[in-house]
């Protein structure tokens, strides 16, 4: 490493130069539009007009946006809980078991389905008098709710739907984890009589630690911009009952053509997923890895 | 607790999970024309192949895998490639502030796509790419891009440096490098992206959504989201055949992969 630079500097701008043109018109460019647009009032006819922070102080002052923000918070915490943790709990009940891959199975099949074929089986089930109503008509409840139709009980049955879909990943993601760890400091341990609950809190949980940050940080972020599975259950309904952001931002923007509003609920979405992401950025971005 | 305990709650928890995909199966099997929602449960007939073919006929969902297909396998493949160039750049040739272009090129992939929607909608309707093939192919490219970059430049900055220098000595191109040895030395890097991202695309709803409208452009997901509102309540078993059909390429894909896959999301992770 004694001299940082070679002699290839063109080549080198040659090489990286279609990434970069590719990104920064695809993505760069719209994003700016974008951030431009949250401040006028447009429609896709005629010309934007400047209207200064208008558009924000609509978005937070209107009942449907400050559901569709509580919905999302439900989201990101129903998915936090959820699947990261039934998810852990796999990866430990099938840690040095026999058979461990043939059991995780079943967890994994759901994983590669899409958002809408997800949403497609689980409203098929949900739906009134469906699948799951008939299984509980068996056990005597005659009376069941309605499982899609109120709120927050539809954005609370999506969220199950959605961890059933993601809890296979995160229990792939822990066991790569844990068969990382030292044997060493375990049979120590073991040795020492720790097991079961003392044996996760004092050596797995803190080896653990840092894989977690990270699924974690995923899971925020991917909670925070939910549509797919929502989009083929309700489409949001009934009325706005269980909108997510991301979900409300396509309805004004495709829907309301209010693009001023949809750009506006855009940003919004944008620095709140940012300020999530920093979280696990850091450790993507840094230089030293940990594990 | 015992192993025993452990693969017993496990095997109930597997059932459990593998009800609603029974389900799917199950009544993706009935024919329409008897077809009832009182009793899911249980399996009736086998109608499974000609409700597939129904599925093909409507909406053009048989155009729609075709497009689908094509932006899956051509998308990923050229991401890979200008991912894989990009940090043969900064980590191979020492691009001066390499990290910095790094940065911009990885920063692509941490906002949320919508805020990228409504200027391309916007966009491709003036310049003609809406409801394009290439259109689809050139955005999915472009969303392919960070992430392609950012394993890639990990997977050379474990390469030893003068693997490089010794080839300069022997006259070689910097394109004949790249070519040559640094693309072959990563295929199973490369290989590890593009499955991960073949997945992402064919599972792609809002895009298609925004960006395409007829049925031989658009993305398969998002014709089935379309079936789904317009057959959902008459052509119950036909709407979930598609949802199956739609679905098995990416299930096995992954089942085969799954090694494979994790580690490409362990890269992209870490």
């Amino acid at each position: 490493m004694a001299h940082q630079k070679t002699p290839y500097q063109w080549s080198a701008r040659g090489f990286i130069a279609p990434g970069v043109i590719l990104v920064a018109v695809l993505l760069y460019l719209p994003l700016l539009w974008t951030v431009f647009l949250s401040f006028t009032k447009y429609n896709g006819l005629g010309s934007p007009k400047w209207i200064g922070f208008d558009n924000y102080v609509e978005m937070f002052t209107d009942g449907d946006f400050v559901g569709s923000a509580l919905n999302t918070v439900l989201w990101v915490v129903g998915t936090l809980i959820i699947p990261v943790g039934i998810g852990l709990a796999i990866a430990l009940l099938t840690w040095n078991l026999g058979g461990g891959i043939w059991l995780r199975l079943p967890f994994l099949i759901p994983y590669a389905l899409s958002g809408i074929g997800v949403g497609v089986v689980w409203s098929f089930i949900l739906s009134s008098g469906g699948a799951l109503d008939q299984a509980l008509a068996v056990f005597g409840v005659t009376d069941p709710p309605r499982w899609l139709l109120d709120a927050p009980l539809n954005t609370v049955v999506m969220i199950i739907a959605s961890s059933w879909q993601g809890v296979g990943v995160n229990a792939l993601l822990f066991t790569i984890g844990l068969q990382a760890i030292p044997k060493e400091p375990l049979e120590a341990a073991r040795i020492d009589g720790a097991g079961g609950v003392r044996l996760f809190g004092s050596i797995l949980w803190p080896m653990l630690r840092p894989l977690t940050a990270v699924v974690v940080g995923l899971s925020i972020v991917a909670s925070l911009k939910t549509f797919d599975i929502v989009w083929g259950m309700t489409k949001g309904g009934p009325g706005t009952a269980s909108e997510t952001l991301a979900l409300t931002m396509y309805k004004e923007t495709f829907v309301n053509s209010d693009y001023g509003l949809g750009s506006a609920i855009a940003v919004f979405l944008t620095v709140i997923t940012l300020v999530a992401s920093v979280l696990y950025l850091r450790q993507q971005l840094s230089p030293k890895k940990e594990v | 607790m015992s192993k025993i305990i452990r693969t017993v709650v496990l095997v109930i928890l597997g059932i459990i999970w593998l009800l609603p995909a029974y389900l799917l199966v199950v009544n993706a099997m009935k024919d329409p024309t008897t077809f009832t929602s009182k009793e899911s449960w249980i399996p009736t007939d086998f109608h499974l192949f000609e409700n597939f073919a129904d599925a093909f006929a409507l909406s053009g969902l048989g155009d729609s895998v075709l497009s689908t297909l094509l932006y899956a396998v051509l998308s990923p493949a050229i991401a890979v490639v200008v991912g894989a160039a990009a940090g043969f750049a900064i980590v191979a040739l020492r691009l001066k502030r390499g990290f910095l272009w790094f940065v911009v090129i990885f920063g692509g992939t941490v906002f949320p796509l919508q805020m990228v929607l409504l200027p391309l909608f916007d966009a491709y309707s003036r310049v003609g790419l809406f409801d394009t093939r290439v259109g689809m192919v050139i955005i999915y490219t472009a969303i392919s891009i960070p992430f392609s970059a950012f394993v890639m430049r990990n997977f050379f900055t474990g390469v030893a440096h003068n693997v490089f220098e010794a080839a300069v000595l022997d006259g070689a191109t910097t394109w004949r490098i790249f070519t040559r040895m640094y693309l072959p030395m990563a295929s199973s890097a490369l290989v590890a992206i593009f499955i991960l991202q073949a997945t992402f695309v064919w599972n792609d709803l809002l895009l298609g959504l925004t960006l395409s409208q007829s049925d031989d452009i658009r993305p398969i997901i998002t014709t089935l989201s379309g079936m789904q509102s317009t057959y959902g309540g008459a052509q119950m078993s036909v709407v979930l055949a598609a949802a199956l059909l739609v679905s098995l390429p990416t299930v096995v894909l992954f089942l085969c992969t799954q090694r494979f896959f994790a580690k490409g999301l362990a890269l992209g992770q870490y």
